[in-house]
């Protein structure tokens, strides 16, 4: 940019001011720069380096002994580690459903049919209730003398009763319906807003020509979409990778045996409840990469579509 | 922390005050008593930072000065033990009206990560004066942040207690005090008298045998006879199921040997563990036991309600709830997980309150302790459906007295609580694993197989001998 500058100054005039005016504004530049980037610094990449400098320990959150990096080795050859990633990959395949409900309901809605405008409201309640409440109702619901039972039996369906909670494979079930409820209306929100923000004429366009409704859809307004399942998705992953902690404290806490355990868990057993804050900080480090690995991917794979 | 009213002290005679305590502590390390507690890394800044804070206090009058009247803070995790926090609360009344410019004033924290919070406080400097712990090797790990009770409690004090040992370093109660019990404990399992005359039941079953045959006799009558949930659980996840493991080992190894569970000369997955455990998981097939063990909130109730005979994951601080809603229609028993008449019993004062190493008021702390295991403070912890932890002690509670009564009458072999001198990570396996191995979720050798691995994975220090764990 200097150099630029200084070829732009006209009739032979020496180059100094306008160098040193740019200088000037180059140190102003960091100068007002410098607070924001202490405090980047200071509360977000030291920590990190902190994190990733006690994954590789043995830390009880008082003294620390330096393990290295076979830590991460270790930690991958632990049974109930594998058990809970298998975990957190079997709550990824919860993630199309997620998506593929708000995003029908999002066009119906769109479709404006009857008594679209209280549909819409209520499919955003959930997302007006906390966790905790979500989780209280959700073991209510799923209880063996609960409202799901009372339900199937209602329904002359009696011989499913089904204990969902407490049972190993099924707990994890249980976690993923609840989430999907939970982010119906956050989902749903988005797909309206992004339906609202694409251009009418072109499914305008396609309806004169005589497509059909679900054609429309499907050719035209899924294509439109793909930045808002994109931006939905990642949402989607992050909560259910990073903040479900609540729902399946209240839920299950883990169990049964490490059955509905995920990673997020995982670190507060290991951190808060045996106070192996090492560990607890190697299953953050791990967790990180593993959000960041799926957004880029999912990311990549939807730029490469489009 | 203690708070203090300028009408009781100015800034210059409080800071005086932490001087004094500050110095006190300075002086018992070069004294070499709390020599361990320097090995743990708090210990030396200890002193400086009591050093440092009473100067502030000298220079700045903070926050604390300007609270209405003294206080000792004192955190606790009961949640839901009512019996408990009842004898909290009553002990700090009772403190409060022998010493009314004191008042212990009572902070419930949540119990799931409470031993962490304790542990963040502390190094923050933020901490509680009191706060309560749990004894055995659940104490080892905080030894760092607490301090040592001996300089400020008699020892004719220390002599009343049963089980002292238990809050001491190395298990050894000529050694630092860490922690002074709050109760005598038992681990124990009711039943409900009704329930077995209806089923013909005319003894308490006392083996595997005798307990499947009630078993079956109260099947017959439509009653569940064992019915398990976390309904009077602190915490949030599934029921406690070292109370049932404890009777288990039992009724496998006698105490001599339970050490051998902690070296791992006897193996989580040895023939004679396992075998207990998968007569415990026999209770479940066998329909001994409430379908939903493991999502039961209401557990409590249907016992009291008599919609269940007998509760055996449970211990004598629900006697005061029991006592109350069931009158004489209670009963207390050894769960008889043995295949002989089962003559052991848990007895054993599992919590314990400590006073923190960074608290500036310790003499104070420490008084309210040593009230609450005097015949005062015994007096209180009674009021609330308890057993004071004090020796030869005679309970006007008919069913605490029938608990001691195994003890002191009919001289079972007392045991510790199981998950107390077990390594807090196996326990913490055992948390997440025992009960889907009751239940048939996991099986029986995967899960006894989660708690070797475990063992195998900790430090050598720390599966060698009990005093190896607070020195390794």
């Amino acid at each position: 940019m200097s150099v630029l500058r200084v070829r732009a100054v006209p009739g032979g005039r020496s180059p100094g001011p306008a160098l040193s005016a740019s200088a000037g504004r180059t140190t102003a530049g960091w100068l007002l720069s410098l607070p924001a980037l202490i405090a980047v610094g200071v509360l977000l990449i030291i920590p990190i380096g902190q994190a990733f400098y006690y994954s590789m320990t043995n830390w009880n959150g008082i003294t620390s002994t330096w393990v290295g990096p076979s830590a991460y080795l270790q930690l991958f050859e632990d049974p109930t580690f594998q058990r809970v990633l298998i975990n957190n990959g079997l709550l990824l395949l919860a993630m199309p459903v997620v998506i593929a409900i708000p995003l029908g309901i999002a066009f119906l809605l769109h479709e404006q049919i009857w008594g679209w405008k209280f549909f819409r409201s209520a499919v955003f309640l959930p997302t007006a209730i906390s966790w905790v409440v979500i989780g209280l109702v959700a073991v209510r619901f799923y209880a063996l003398h609960g409202i799901l039972n009372g339900l199937l039996s209602d329904v002359g369906l009696g011989f499913i009763k089904t204990n969902m909670l407490g049972s190993t494979h099924q707990a994890l079930a249980a976690l993923a319906i609840t989430l999907v409820w939970s982010q119906l209306g956050t989902n749903t929100i988005i797909f309206i807003t992004g339906m609202a923000a694409l251009d009418p004429t072109l499914a305008e366009a396609a309806r004169v020509d005589g497509a059909s409704t679900p054609r429309i859809y499907w050719r035209i307004i899924l294509p439109q979409m793909t930045r808002f399942i994109q931006f939905a998705f990642i949402i989607t992953v992050l909560t259910a990778f990073t903040a479900i902690f609540s729902l399946i404290f209240v839920m299950t806490g883990g169990g049964p045996d490490y059955g509905s355990t995920t990673l997020e868990f995982y670190v507060y057993q290991q951190a808060f409840s045996q106070s192996a804050f090492g560990t607890g900080a190697l299953l953050g480090v791990l967790l990180f990469v593993l959000v960041a690995a799926i957004s880029v991917v999912q990311v990549r794979v939807l730029r490469a579509k489009t | 922390m203690a708070r203090r009213s300028p009408s009781i002290g100015s800034p210059a005679t409080d800071g005086v005050r932490a001087w004094a305590f500050s110095n006190l502590l300075v002086k018992r390390r070069s004294d070499g008593k709390d020599a361990n507690r320097v090995d743990r890394g708090l210990g030396p800044r200890a002193g400086r930072r009591a050093h440092a804070r009473c100067l502030r206090v000298i220079a700045v009058p903070d926050q604390r000065q300007r609270l209405p009247e003294d206080h000792l803070t004192f955190w606790e995790n009961y949640g839901t033990q009512l019996s408990l926090l009842n004898a909290a609360k009553n002990l700090a009344a009772a403190y409060h009206k022998l010493h009314p410019n004191i008042t212990v004033k009572l902070v419930n924290q949540p119990a799931n990560n409470y031993f962490s919070l304790v542990q963040a406080a502390a190094i923050s400097r933020t901490g509680p004066d009191l706060a309560v712990m749990w004894t055995g090797l659940y104490l080892p790990p905080y030894a760092g942040i607490l301090a040592n009770l001996r300089p400020y409690i008699k020892q004719s004090t220390f002599d009343n207690i049963e089980g002292l040992q238990w809050g001491a370093d190395d298990f050894n109660s000529s050694k630092a005090i860490l922690a002074m019990p709050v109760d005598a404990q038992f681990y124990m399992g009711f039943y409900n008298k009704k329930d077995f005359a209806k089923a013909g039941i005319k003894q308490v079953p006392a083996d595997w045998s005798q307990l499947f045959s009630a078993c079956a006799a109260l099947r017959k009558v439509g009653i569940t006879p064992i019915v398990y949930g976390n309904g009077s659980a602190a915490y949030s996840g599934e029921f406690n199921p070292w109370y049932d493991f404890s009777y288990m080992m039992i009724g496998a190894l006698p105490p001599s040997q339970w050490q051998g569970l902690y070296s791992g000369s006897i193996a989580w997955t040895s023939s004679e563990v396992k075998s207990q455990v998968s007569h415990w998981h026999d209770l479940f097939v066998k329909g001994c036991v409430n379908s939903d063990a493991l999502t039961d909130t209401n557990n409590v109730g249907q016992f009291v309600s008599g919609k269940a005979a007998m509760v055996t994951g449970d211990g004598s601080w629900d006697v005061g709830q029991y006592s109350q809603q069931m009158g004489t229609n209670v009963g207390a028993f050894v769960p008889p997980y043995s295949t002989s008449p089962q003559h052991g019993v848990v007895y054993f004062p599992g919590d314990a309150i400590s006073v923190l190493q960074e608290s500036p008021y310790k003499q104070q702390a420490a008084d309210f302790l040593a009230f609450m295991d005097s015949p005062a403070g015994a007096v209180q912890i009674a009021k609330a459906g308890l057993i004071p932890d004090i020796s030869h002690y005679v309970s006007t509670n008919a069913l605490n007295q029938q608990m001691l009564d195994f003890v002191q009458k009919q001289n079972f072999t007392v045991y510790p609580m199981l998950d107390n001198v077990t390594q807090p990570n196996i326990v913490n396996v055992g948390y997440q694993v025992l009960p889907a191995a009751l239940v048939g979720q996991t099986s029986v050798t995967s899960a006894l197989a989660s708690l070797a691995t475990k063992h195998n994975e900790l430090p050598a220090g720390q599966r060698s001998t009990y005093a190896a764990y607070f020195t390794g």
